[in-house]
């Protein structure tokens, strides 16, 4: 408990300084801003956003771009609410009660409810974070590399299991990453792997191509295919506090959806998605007068916004802990972890400190803003949400170009996201969701130095990932996951859940 | 036979690509064995999974319940193999031809890039992509203010509406903005206005 204190205050006090908190706040500002557009979700608004974070020192980026990563989770729901269009997955379940209440004139309640529930989730979720890291990274130290092997495959089934679409898609795309990540030189012998001689390529491919190109690029094209059909609430949004009736009715979902959000986000695959659904289903089962739900019930606002939040939250424990991200947007985080220079994995806390715990304070802080922030903000976005597409693409499309092209100051990053910008738009026509790729591409490398590792310590005998009990327990938990995945009764189960969560 | 859903079998041809182009070239490469694995060990055998299971998608897509057509986006198939012809022939000539102008050499590039995203699905798509390139060509030529115009110019094509005062207006707003923002502000190395001296 002392120890927990201590490292908090550390947290804080690093995290309250005067430029991580206008880091902080920068972050969620420009997160709520870009999430707030329609039709660009948090993974494309951080890969969009993450080279204004490079010239940061490592702690400030990542306090910005956790900030970011909020902001543009609750930019998600304010579009959601209004505008009838997810900015993404875990909003779409916000849209069907929220939208209804929007039309009935509670427009500024559901916005208020829901930056109400995030923030209480938020704040559990990250005293959970403060709590459970520690003695977590300490297991993880001890984890050999036949251990760490067995934990990324299981992250990663992990990952495809919970992914929506199909399983075997789902897999290949992370064969995929996995080889996408081996491009460039190769650690132990030094030879430059699938570099057809081009020196750009020697380094590896660039992280911000990829995840710009294939998520935020390939959007902007999608939409634009799509073209624009919004209706706009702006007249009736009312005032944004929800009365203490709304309040009290629904602190019992907001308890339930965090303590399933937190759990949730744990593991691996798991975030904010899973969290908002999940939650979504148990309020609608528990609650009274459910058939109200889907027509404007304050709960089936508060529900998934605290699912999703807390879900997001916790997302980050196996990241920060183990250097294993769970999903796609973890994956991103530790991208921009490894270009600061920093290496991912359980030695991050003990190594650096002040960078760990004022993250995880500085969590604390970007909920409470994005609080203080947008209830009064609100009308901003509204208005920005009332500015043509055809007027908002070209600039978007504008920062990305310019934020590719000042990674290396090359040409050949703007020809590499527009070649990942096509990927992505034929992933999309292929229902093949992309995400699952860019987890093989961060563990790719790491996946490839710990098995040869693993093999050298056992003299290359493969069993040696059976003999290890942790390594077994975990590569069975993966070979079942697999096996319970691809059985008909459970995929019919999950195919619903998904379904369920999409109309 | 007859294909069901052109979805997974357009998404397993793509695994099947990707795995064997990965197995064939790790081929350059020591395989070593499975004590010390050389650096064509990992690649191989994930290039190897990945066409095993692009093949098995693709077999699916033959008897799915679910339907969807074989053609999912435009594609133009002309243009496709042109700029696979005009790269290749690049790829080869720079590093068997000396004494090219790297003008040149970069316009043929060029060339190929444009007619590749050309050939995929509708205007939007080949216009976004092709500035977003155009941009890291121009920009160390031609400054921040005019490439950040021609970028403007360029992805506003690609929308339903085009309007020229707008435009013009957005694109000056905003270049204005880059070069304050961008290089004044945040002070990235690029150049505000072309460089004469060439």
């Amino acid at each position: 408990m002392e120890l927990l204190l201590s490292n908090l205050s550390l947290g804080f006090s690093v995290a309250l300084s005067l430029t991580n908190l206008w880091y902080c706040f920068i972050g969620v500002l420009l997160g709520t801003l870009i999430g707030v557009l329609p039709g660009i979700g948090p993974l494309a608004t951080i890969a969009m956003l993450l080279p204004v974070t490079f010239t940061l020192s490592p702690t400030s980026a990542l306090i910005m771009l956790a900030g970011i990563y909020y902001g543009a989770q609750y930019g998600g729901s304010t579009t959601a609410i209004l505008v009838n269009l997810p900015g993404e997955t875990s909003s779409a379940i916000t849209m069907l009660d929220g939208y209804q209440m929007a039309r009935q004139g509670r427009a500024g309640p559901a916005l208020g409810i829901a930056a109400i529930a995030s923030f209480i989730a938020g704040s559990a979720a990250t005293l959970l974070i403060a709590v459970a890291a520690p003695p977590l990274a300490e297991v993880a130290l001890k984890f050999g590399p036949a251990e760490y092997f067995s934990l990324m495959v299981l992250g990663l089934v992990g990952a495809v299991v919970l992914a929506h679409g199909s399983v075997v898609k789902a897999v290949a795309m992370v064969l995929l990453g996995l080889l996408l990540g081996l491009i460039g030189t190769d650690v132990n012998s030094g030879v430059a792997r699938f570099t057809f001689g081009v020196p750009e390529l020697s380094d590896g491919l660039g992280f911000v191509a990829i995840a710009m190109g294939t998520f935020g690029f390939a959007e902007i094209i999608l939409n634009l295919e799509q073209g624009e059909h919004r209706e706009v609430f702006t007249a009736k949004v009312g005032k944004l506090l929800p009365s203490m009736d709304d309040f009290i009715y629904c602190v019992p979902s907001i308890i339930r959806a965090t303590c399933l959000g937190s759990f949730l986000g744990i593991l691996p695959g798991g975030g904010a998605l899973l969290g908002s659904f999940s939650a979504y289903a148990v309020e609608k089962k528990l609650t009274k007068d459910r058939e109200k739900f889907g027509k404007g019930n304050i709960r089936g606002v508060a529900g998934p916004e605290a699912g999703n939040n807390a879900a997001a939250q916790t997302s980050f424990i196996p990241m920060l802990t183990l250097g294993i991200p769970s999903n796609a947007i973890m994956a991103m985080m530790i991208g921009a972890m490894m270009i600061q220079g920093i290496a991912p994995g359980p030695q991050v806390m003990t190594q650096k400190p002040d960078l760990f715990w004022g993250m995880i304070a500085s969590m604390w802080v970007g909920n409470l803003m994005l609080v203080i922030l947008n209830l009064p903000l609100i009308g901003m976005w509204i208005k920005l949400l009332t500015v043509p597409y055809r007027l908002l693409y070209p600039a978007i499309l504008l920062f990305c170009t310019v934020g590719v092209y000042s990674v290396q100051n090359s040409a050949f990053d703007s020809i590499l996201t527009a070649l990942f910008g096509l990927f992505g738009y034929i992933c999309v026509k292929t229902e093949s969701e992309p995400a699952p790729m860019l987890l093989g591409y961060i563990l790719g490398p790491l996946m490839e130095e710990n098995l040869r590792r693993a093999m050298l310590l056992s003299r290359g005998d493969p069993t040696v990932f059976f003999q290890r009990p942790i390594s077994a327990v975990m590569l069975t938990l993966a070979i079942l996951l697999l096996i319970v995945i691809a059985l008909p009764f459970l995929r019919k189960k999950r195919e619903e859940v998904f379904v369920e969560g999409e109309t | 036979m007859q294909i069901k859903n052109g979805k997974d079998f357009w998404a397993g041809i793509m695994y099947i690509g990707f795995g064997l182009a990965f197995v064939l070239v790790a081929r350059n490469y020591s395989m070593g064995s499975a004590l010390r694995m050389g650096p064509a060990y990992f690649p191989t055998w994930l290039g190897g999974l990945l066409t095993l299971l692009g093949v098995i998608i693709v077999a699916r897509s033959f008897k799915s319940h679910l339907e969807h057509t074989w053609r999912l986006f435009e594609f133009r198939n002309k243009l496709f193999f042109a700029s696979v012809v005009i790269g290749g022939l690049a790829y080869w000539g720079q590093a068997h031809l000396n004494g090219i102008s790297p003008w040149f050499a970069q316009a043929v590039n060029g060339l190929a890039i444009a007619l590749f995203f050309g050939a995929f699905g509708k205007r939007s798509l080949s216009w976004i992509l092709l500035v977003t390139v155009l941009f890291g060509y121009l920009l160390k030529p031609l400054g921040i203010v005019i490439t950040t115009i021609i970028l403007v110019f360029g992805a506003a094509l690609a929308g339903h509406e085009f309007k020229f005062r707008e435009i013009l207006f957005l694109s000056i707003g905003l270049a204005i903005f880059c070069a304050a923002a961008f290089v004044y502000g945040l002070g990235l190395p690029f150049p505000v206005w072309p460089e004469l001296r060439g």
